[in-house]
C-alpha cells in the first residue's frame, strides 16, 4: 500500500478518474434518486469496479466493493497500492472531464463532497467518516448489508449494472423494461423486507413508469383480482361492474348470511333439547348418508349393545326422537329425563317392539309418532335407571312439538 | 369420533399455514383452494359434528349461545389460517372484558364534547362502505382493502357452509316431528 504524495498522482490521468469515482460515488450516495440516467452508469461501470478494486482501503474499500461485484480486472494492477486517504486531496484539483456524461448537479455536488473530504484531511477514517455522515450512515450501512443480500434502494441503479449476474434478475428485468430510474422503488415496495422474489412489474405502453404510480398499479390489480374473485362467490354480482356497486353487493350478502345464521341459531336454541337425545354418530352419520340407517340414537346409551339393536338403526329418525339419555343434562331438560322409560320392561319385550316397530319403514307423521311413544315406551331398560313417572306423557307431547 | 380428531386447536396449526402462507401473486392459489376446501362435504361433516357435540355441552339455550358456538366452531374448522377464524376465537372472551372497562370508564369519565361531524362527511363512499364491510368480518377493522378483501372470500365461503350445516341440522332435529323430509326417504333392508 503506497502512502504517495498527492504530488506523484496530480499529473496521472488516473487521478481524474479516481477524482470521479469519488465525484460520482458522493453523488450517488448523497441523492440516491433513481432519476438518474442509466446510461451514465453504463459507462462508468467499469471504473466504478477498477476504482474498487485498486482501493487499498478499509473502510472505503469495503463500502464500495459491496457495492460492486464485478469489477474491472483490467484497472486492477493500477490501482493497487492506492492509498484511500490521499484521494481526498486529489478533489481538491478535481475536474471531472467527464461532464459530458455527468449531470450537472454532480458537479455540485462533487464539490461539496470534496470540501468535506478535505476538511478533515487528516486520514482515511476521517475520510470515512466524513463520507459516513449522516445522510451516508444509513445509506450506506444499508447498502453494505443490502448488496449481500439483496438490492436495496440507495444503490441499485449501480448495483443493477454491477450485479447483473447475481441474482438481480427481477430488478434488472423491471429496470431494463422501464427505461427509467423510478424502478426501485416498485421492486422493493410490494416486498417491504428484502426477499428473494419481487413482483414483476411491466410498465405498459403509455402509462406513467414512476415508482409511485407502479405501486398504485400493483396494489389496484390485486383489488380488482380480488374483486372478481367475490364476483363468483357472490351470487347475482355479474351484471355489476365498479367497485361500490360490487361492495354494496358484497355487503348485503355477508349480512344476509349472517342473519341466516342467527336465524338458525334461533332455531336450534329452540329445540336444543332434542340434542341430547342424539348421539354423536346419530347425527354425524345421518349427514353422511342421508338415506343411510343410522345408528345412534341408540348408540350411547346402549353401551351393551345388543345386535338386536343395530337393527334398530333402521329406525333412523324415529330414534332421533326417542328420549335418549346422555351426559350432563341441563336442569331445564330435566323433563326429558322422563323418557328414560319404565324399567320394569323387560329386554326381551323391548327388543321385540323394536323389531316391530323395524317393520314398517314408511314414514308418515303418525307413524312416527306412534313409534316414537312405542319406542320410548319400550325403551326403559337400556337407560340409566330412572323413575318412570307420568312423565311419558309430557314427554310424547315434546316429542310432537 | 373420528371426526374430532381432526379437530386441532387453532394455536397449533397457525404455524403450519404459515409456512403455506404466500404474499404476492401466490396468493390466489390459496383463495382457490379456500373456497374449494369449505365446499366439501368433508368440511361440512367435520363442522356439523363438532357443531353438534359444541351444542351438547351448551349451558345456556338462547339463540345467542347458540351463535356464539356456531361460529367458535366455524373459527376452529378454518384452523387459524384466516385473521377472522383467529379473531372470533380470541375475541370472545377479551371482547366482553373491553365492554365492561369501557361501561367502567363511560361511568368515570364525563362526557367529552361532541365532535364535529364535518370530520365524518369527507370520507368518500366507497371508503364508507370498505369500513362497513370490515366491521362484517370479524377482526378485520384495520385491514387493507385487499386483505380485507381476500379474508372475505374465505369468510363467505365459510359461512355458506356454516348454513347450509345448521340448516341440516336443525332439518334432521325437525324432520322427525313434521314429516319425513323427502330426502330422509329412509330405506333400509
Amino acid at each position: 500500500m503506497n502512502r504517495g504524495s498527492p504530488e506523484m498522482f496530480t499529473g496521472s490521468a488516473e487521478m481524474s478518474v479516481l477524482e470521479r469515482q469519488r465525484a460520482r460515488l458522493n453523488w450517488q450516495q448523497e441523492n440516491l434518486i433513481q432519476h438518474q440516467h442509466f446510461t451514465y452508469f453504463n459507462e462508468n461501470e467499469h471504473f466504478d469496479g477498477a476504482f474498487l478494486m485498486g482501493n487499498a482501503d478499509q473502510g472505503f474499500g469495503e463500502l464500495l466493493m459491496g457495492r460492486a461485484m464485478k469489477p474491472d480486472p483490467g484497472f486492477e494492477d493500477g490501482w493497487n497500492g492506492l492509498d484511500y486517504g490521499n484521494v481526498s486531496e486529489f478533489e481538491m484539483s478535481c475536474a471531472l472531464p467527464r461532464t459530458s456524461s455527468c449531470p450537472p448537479a454532480v458537479v455540485a455536488d462533487c464539490g461539496k463532497g470534496k470540501e468535506a473530504a478535505l476538511s478533515s484531511a487528516t486520514g482515511k477514517e476521517s475520510f470515512k467518516k466524513r463520507k459516513a455522515d449522516k445522510n451516508h450512515i444509513p445509506k450506506v450501512a444499508a447498502e453494505e448489508k443490502s448488496q449481500d443480500k439483496k438490492m436495496k434502494r440507495g444503490a441499485e441503479e449501480d448495483t443493477r449494472i454491477t450485479e447483473q449476474n447475481s441474482n438481480s434478475k427481477s430488478t434488472i428485468t423491471t429496470a431494463n423494461d422501464n427505461n427509467k430510474k423510478g424502478t426501485s422503488d416498485e421492486n422493493s415496495k410490494p416486498s417491504e423486507a428484502p426477499k428473494p422474489d419481487y413482483i414483476h412489474v411491466r410498465a405498459r405502453r403509455g402509462q406513467a413508469t414512476d415508482s409511485h404510480s407502479l405501486a398504485e398499479r400493483v396494489r389496484r390489480e390485486k383489488i380488482s383480482e380480488r374483486m372478481k374473485y367475490l364476483q363468483d362467490l357472490v351470487p347475482g354480482c355479474n351484471k355489476i361492474t365498479g367497485k361500490a356497486g360490487m361492495l354494496d353487493e358484497i355487503i348485503n350478502y355477508v349480512q344476509s348470511l349472517q342473519r341466516q345464521v342467527e336465524f338458525l341459531s334461533m332455531k336450534l336454541a329452540a329445540m336444543n333439547p332434542r340434542l341430547d337425545f342424539e348421539t354423536d354418530n346419530y347425527l354425524a352419520k345421518e349427514m353422511f348418508q342421508v338415506c343411510a340407517s343410522s345408528i345412534l340414537a341408540i348408540g350411547s346409551s346402549a353401551e351393551s349393545v345388543n345386535p338386536t339393536h343395530l337393527q334398530f338403526n333402521g329406525f333412523g329418525k324415529g330414534v332421533s326422537s326417542c328420549g335418549i339419555e346422555m351426559g350432563a343434562n341441563p336442569p331445564d331438560v330435566a323433563l326429558r329425563r322422563t323418557i328414560s322409560a319404565p324399567v320394569s320392561i323387560p329386554d326381551t319385550l323391548f327388543v321385540s317392539s323394536c323389531l316391530n316397530q323395524i317393520q314398517p319403514l314408511t314414514w308418515d307423521a303418525e307413524l312416527q309418532n306412534l313409534y316414537g311413544m312405542e319406542y320410548q315406551q319400550g325403551r326403559s331398560t337400556s337407560f340409566v335407571s330412572h323413575p318412570f313417572s307420568g312423565f311419558i306423557d309430557a314427554s310424547h307431547v315434546k316429542q310432537e312439538m | 369420533m373420528a371426526e374430532s380428531g381432526s379437530v386441532s386447536s387453532p394455536n397449533t396449526n397457525s404455524n403450519l399455514p404459515r409456512k403455506k402462507r404466500k404474499r404476492d401473486g401466490s396468493g390466489g392459489i390459496s383463495r382457490e383452494s379456500s373456497r374449494a376446501m369449505w365446499r366439501t362435504e368433508t368440511e361440512q361433516r367435520i363442522y356439523s359434528s363438532n357443531l353438534v357435540d359444541a351444542l351438547r355441552i351448551l349451558r345456556r339455550l338462547d339463540s345467542s349461545a347458540v351463535r356464539d358456538a356456531a361460529d367458535k366452531v366455524l373459527a376452529v374448522s378454518a384452523k387459524g389460517r384466516t385473521r377472522w377464524s383467529r379473531a372470533i376465537l380470541t375475541g370472545r372472551l377479551s371482547f366482553r372484558l373491553s365492554q365492561i372497562n369501557r361501561r367502567h370508564k363511560k361511568a368515570a369519565k364525563p362526557v367529552t364534547a361532541p365532535k364535529k361531524p364535518a370530520a365524518r362527511r369527507n370520507l368518500p363512499p366507497l371508503q364508507k362502505k370498505v369500513k362497513t364491510l370490515s366491521r362484517l368480518v370479524p377482526g378485520c377493522r384495520k385491514l387493507s382493502l385487499s386483505n380485507l378483501l381476500e379474508e372475505t372470500t374465505d369468510y363467505i365461503a365459510a359461512l355458506e357452509m356454516q348454513v347450509k350445516a345448521m340448516a341440516l341440522i336443525t332439518e334432521l332435529l325437525n324432520g322427525d316431528v313434521l314429516g319425513a323430509s323427502p330426502h330422509l326417504g329412509l330405506v333400509h333392508s
